[in-house]
């Protein structure tokens, strides 16, 4: 906790008033050279990812790895319950039958495949996230109710001024810069 | 994701007039192909010319009819992002009428199809309780008249559906009318009740009674997700290659591909689920009756068939068309398409031919691929000839341009 070894990160916050200008204005920042940026907004951003240029997600892997863990899982859980540790003759049925356990395999699947998502997006976007310094603007709040925003990570001390005129010329309705620990 | 494929300007298309290249050879493959099939029926080939073109009889109405729910189901969601191929769907189910002289020629061969038919040299498969069964409680349903006029209902509903969706989408080309578009929407709900039953009760007619006493109630939704993924597939295919002069093709956006893509996956998944959960309640139930349908697939010689049906139908195309690249490059999706028609007949093989061959396993007749060119060719180029002429995508739709700059969410 020693003062000195404390990093301070700054940003330069941004408001737009539509999501196409939010998209169309970090499109162009992007191609301006500009590094690390994200977008905020209340509800999903068409071509949001898009005009951030993010990689394509992991996410769908491991949704996949979730599926094939849970397919597996419930073949080895049937196989073991009703072969070996509670043998049981249903209707004369072989013991092991595959089409009696598709429906838990199926289930279990489909469980494990939406944890992996649930979690796996949790774990990729480092969430849940108690403090960010753009917490710290009171303005920024709009983005949970109906402000579009784009936040430009910016050198903490040096002068923020081109990058704000930069933004009012793409269209922000207000630029602030917001400097603070991270996390 | 990468830049539309988007060039063209919807006003820059026309009228689509260039259809003889393709209509003609079409017909005349099919005419071809249907008096090879009935030359086979007529000297000695009488059962699997039969049960060949009931197969590729079932296949072909199964698609225009699934064209037909489609639009209707679009227009009951007031989909818009799929507008631009709406005309497609359009020309495809108003294809049906074709399917009303092609099953006049299945009417010739219904005795050697189906063993309920009075005369039918099938009968004599029928023995004991079965035949006893059979006539006493199946009688009010299978017999000629009630079939025939079963069949009259099932063809004036889908031609009436059919007919009455496409020609106002195709007066709305003229005027613009916005009403127009408020009655598609209000007489397609009020429709699907109606598409859902003569769906269901045709592939009961068709397909499930060729085997009597095997009874199935969600026989029809099999039938139908199979015909529904094969329409997704024939809707890629015709996309892909309308690159042509006034061909929609070239202002469909990568963006509708993506979710004619995630289309073919649901419907793959749908048709596993629909026919595993078929496959389970007959098989845990083990009843007398029911169970001889899939203990003559699943055992023996029709054995490999059904497993490999799994693995192609289900296991390979599901996790090909996950990938969502493969969804964003329209070429190797109409490859993925192309495939998926070809098991879907395959598909239907397995549905048909068991009750041809029985424990003889599976067997390949000739008239197989001219039933199968000849309903085809009739009613693909019956489709071409309903296109020509008339725009290709509902030009004057309302919500036309919403869907020509549709974005993926």
């Amino acid at each position: 906790m020693a003062a000195a070894t404390t990093t301070l990160y700054s940003w330069v916050l941004a408001e737009f008033a539509t999501p196409d200008a939010l998209v169309s204005a970090t499109r162009q920042m992007r191609e301006k050279g500009f590094e690390g940026m994200d977008t905020y907004s209340p509800y999903p951003l068409h071509g949001g990812s898009e005009a951030l240029g993010l990689p394509p997600s992991r996410v769908p892997f491991i949704a996949l790895g979730g599926g094939l863990t849970g397919l597996a899982t419930a073949l080895a859980m049937q196989t073991w319950m009703n072969t070996i540790d509670y043998p049981l003759n249903i209707g004369g049925r072989p013991l092991m039958s595959l089409p009696a356990w598709v429906p838990i395999t199926f289930e279990l699947s489909v469980l494990f495949a939406a944890f992996g998502i649930f979690f796996g997006l949790l774990a990729l976007s480092r969430l849940p996230q108690p403090y960010h310094p753009v917490f710290e603007s009171d303005a920024f709040r709009s983005a949970s109710t109906h402000g579009y925003w784009l936040s430009v990570p910016h050198a903490t001390g040096q002068d923020a001024t081109t990058v704000m005129d930069q933004l009012k010329a793409l269209g922000a309705t207000q630029v602030t810069v917001v400097t603070g620990e991270k996390e | 994701m990468s830049p539309p494929v988007t060039t063209a300007r919807l006003s820059d298309l026309g009228r689509y007039t260039a259809t003889p290249k393709l209509m003609v050879p079409a017909f005349g493959l099919g005419a071809l192909g249907l008096l090879a099939t009935l030359a086979g029926y007529f000297t000695g080939a009488t059962g699997q010319a039969a049960h060949s073109y009931l197969i590729a009889f079932a296949y072909w109405l199964g698609i225009s009819v699934a064209f037909l729910i489609m639009v209707a189901i679009f227009h009951t969601a007031k989909a818009k992002w799929l507008i631009v191929l709406r005309r497609t769907m359009e020309t495809g189910a108003a294809s049906v009428v074709i399917f009303i002289p092609l099953f006049v020629v299945l009417l010739l061969m219904t005795k050697d199809l189906y063993p309920w038919w009075p005369g039918s040299p099938l009968a004599a498969h029928i023995t004991g309780l079965e035949a006893e069964h059979l006539s006493h409680k199946q009688h009010g349903y299978l017999n000629p008249t009630f079939f025939y006029i079963r069949q009259a209902i099932y063809f004036a509903v889908w031609a009436f559906v059919a007919w009455r969706l496409r020609s106002w989408s195709l007066k709305q080309d003229e005027t613009g009318e916005l009403d127009l578009t408020v009655k598609q929407r209000r007489f397609s709900p009020g429709s699907l009740p109606f598409l859902a039953l003569t769906i269901t009760f045709a592939s009961f007619d068709w397909l499930m009674s060729l085997t009597p006493l095997w009874q199935s109630t969600i026989f029809g939704v099999y039938y139908f997700a199979g015909s529904f993924l094969a329409a997704f597939c024939i809707l890629t295919l015709t996309t892909v290659n309308a690159t042509g002069a006034n061909l929609y093709g070239s202002v469909v956006k990568l963006d509708h591909f993506h979710n004619l893509g995630k289309l073919m996956l649901a419907f793959t998944a749908f048709w596993a689920y629909i026919a595993f959960s078929q496959f389970l309640l007959v098989w845990i139930a083990n009843i007398p009756e029911e169970a001889p349908w899939y203990g003559l697939r699943i055992f023996g010689s029709w054995r490999p068939l059904s497993i490999a049906l799994f693995f192609l139908h289900f296991v390979l195309p599901f996790f090909t068309l996950l990938s969502r690249n493969l969804k964003l490059q329209p070429r190797k999706l109409a490859v993925v398409a192309v495939y998926i028609l070809v098991i879907h007949a395959v598909d239907l093989y397995w549905l048909v031919w068991p009750a041809l061959t029985g424990t003889e396993g599976p067997t390949f007749h000739w008239t197989l691929v001219t039933a199968f060119i000849g309903v085809g060719g009739i009613s693909v180029g019956f489709a071409l000839m309903q296109a020509r002429n008339r725009f290709t995508l509902p030009v004057k739709d309302p919500y036309i341009a919403e869907s020509l700059r549709y974005v993926q969410p």
